[in-house]
């Protein structure tokens, strides 16, 4: 479903990411715990490009969401002066690519010859993100409900503006959606009379209003009060329940065990061990781990 | 009437020494000069039942109001470029950032008069050009300046938390910014919308350093010796009809704010 391949993320001189390689499978519920600052949120943002990775590549299925940087395309790479160089002192074709792509010779050395085929290979290339978005639906720790709108407007926006549902379309599923949760009756309010719970909740059904094919939570129930936690999380778990793939990042231990298949333990911008729920919390290996795990459990 | 306290000694001496309210002493149009028997509210009545006063006002009045509404257009217009220039991105934004950037920095840091008599005397020192033209140019350019770090400071206090939550929808850029994103700055912008526009009106006041007459030139004009031959009360006239445009406008922005906010109680 989605793959992320050695994301790096600096933010200047701080390197939040350094090496994330990860892959989620279809109908795979991944839960990702880690101090703060490890660059679990990161990493979640970067997986929709709300952060864009300094590089390393996230495909959505088979399709490629990070750019492509021509210069390391083996297309692009066939037509230099260095590879024909190389290619006539007798290095094979393939060893030639791979020489080129691994020490970055081309944007180096013939960045200038290379200008205009390189626009027209991005532009060939280029994935439209705001169509990969439809596909992945992102809770937010602060819910972000779009203030200006009722909980109608909230829901339909998206579709409506998009053109996948005329309006009495989306508002009918809307109103299906809030009846599942139980808050049908709050279709016209505005989300300033919401609790923190209900909004959440709204939060997590407007992004199933685009019919995503994967969710992913960040902190769902960090700015929640203790008693409103509980109606979230039962939401979430029905998700799960109902087959979605999702990808939480949590503080809560006992949730992660009981929902995820896989837990992955980041710290320092690296996934520093992973496994199933019982692997992780029973019998971590990573020293790291075990001293994190002895703090929060 | 307190009108002695703004005498001198010698003039409250004859005020209170006099039989009768008229003396006998009002010129040619009824007012009453100074050195003789000043009533101010009486002269006010004589400034606002005297026709010629009264269109010389008015003539100034609509000047001000001529140029103060047509920079405003062009200052919220301006303004609004130059914010969503500013704050747009990409890498073909550099240039125009930069324009941006020096055109409010230079606005903004050299004092109104003098871009007015840079506009008047040096770039539109054409013979025949309408002042009025030159005058909308020089308010409409400054406002803007000013207009736009008010919409960019608006468009920045929505929290960022919203685009995110757009874009995480799949909404474009644009879409965003018009369905979430202006719809909340909108409301944080009015105010120091409102006050810009305020102090655009008043500032008008500074044309008559070009010559124009608007209406503070018209209370200076009527106050001078061969008029009434007292500022005081053409001034004061005139500074009223600052004021009730000032408690209009006001009064218009607080309505369109309550109705902006509606959505945040309910």
């Amino acid at each position: 479903m989605i793959s992320a391949n050695n994301i790096y993320k600096d933010f200047g001189k701080l390197h939040v990411l350094t090496g994330v390689s990860c892959e989620i499978r279809d109908g795979e519920k991944v839960a990702i715990i880690g101090p703060s600052g490890s660059g679990k949120s990161t990493f979640l943002r970067c997986l929709n490009l709300l952060e864009e990775p300094t590089s390393g590549e996230i495909w959505l299925g088979d399709k490629l969401i990070t750019g492509v940087d021509a210069y390391l395309h083996p297309d692009i790479i066939r037509q230099s002066r260095t590879y024909a160089a190389m290619t006539e002192n007798g290095v094979s074709d393939k060893e030639a690519v791979e020489k080129i792509i691994s020490d970055r010779l081309l944007k180096k050395r013939e960045g200038k010859n290379f200008k205009s085929s390189v626009k027209e290979f991005e532009k060939a290339n280029r994935t439209d993100i705001n169509l990969a978005r439809r596909e992945m639906g992102m809770v937010f720790q602060h819910f972000n409900l779009f203030n200006n709108m009722t909980v109608m407007q909230n829901l339909t926006l998206a579709p409506v503006q998009l053109g996948l549902k005329t309006k009495a379309e989306a508002e009918q599923a809307a109103l299906a959606l809030l009846r599942r949760i139980g808050l049908e009756d709050k279709a016209n309010v505005y989300p300033a009379t919401l609790s923190g719970g209900q909004k959440q909740r709204i939060a997590i059904v407007r992004s199933l209003a685009m019919n995503p094919k994967v969710m992913l939570f960040d902190e769902p129930t960090s700015a929640l009060d203790p008693e409103m936690v509980g109606e979230v999380l039962d939401l979430i778990k029905e998700l799960a329940d109902d087959g979605m793939t999702m990808v939480i990042v949590t503080h809560e231990m006992g949730f992660a065990r009981e929902v995820a298949d896989r837990v992955i333990f980041m710290s320092d911008g690296v996934i520093t061990e992973e496994g199933t729920p019982a692997e992780l919390f029973d019998s971590p290996k990573n020293p790291r781990t075990q001293q994190f795990l002895k703090c929060v459990l | 009437m307190a009108q002695f306290l703004l005498m001198s000694k010698e003039n409250y001496k004859k005020f209170q020494a006099r039989p009768s309210c008229r003396t006998g002493n009002e010129g040619w149009d009824g007012f009453e000069r100074e050195g003789h028997n000043m009533d101010f509210f009486k002269n006010i009545g004589v400034l606002i039942t005297n026709e010629k006063y009264m269109g010389m006002l008015l003539e100034g009045l609509g000047k001000t109001l001529l140029i103060s509404v047509f920079a405003a257009v062009l200052g919220l217009l301006l303004g609004t470029l130059v914010a969503m220039v500013g704050l747009s991105e990409g890498k073909f934004s550099k240039i125009p950032k930069a324009i941006c950037k020096v055109y409010v920095t230079v606005i903004r840091g050299t004092p109104m008069a003098l871009q007015l008599f840079i506009m008047a005397y040096a770039i539109f020192a054409i013979r025949g050009f309408p002042k009025e033209i030159t005058a909308i140019l020089a308010f409409g350019i400054n406002s803007g300046a000013y207009v736009s770090e008010s919409i960019r400071g608006g468009i920045l206090s929505v929290d960022i938390g919203q685009t995110e939550a757009g874009r995480a929808l799949g909404l474009g850029r644009g879409t965003t910014m018009r369905k979430i994103v202006i719809p909340q700055a909108i409301k944080n912008v009015i105010p120091a919308i409102g006050n810009e526009l305020i102090a655009l009106i008043k500032e008008t006041s500074i044309v008559s350093m070009i010559g124009m007459y608007d209406l503070t030139q018209a209370a200076k004009v009527i106050g001078a010796g061969n008029n009434m031959a007292s500022y005081i009360v053409p001034m004061s006239v005139a500074a009223c009809f600052y004021l009730a445009i000032v408690y209009l406008l006001t009064f218009v922005i607080k309505k369109i704010e309550t109705r902006l906010r509606a959505s945040d109680k309910r």
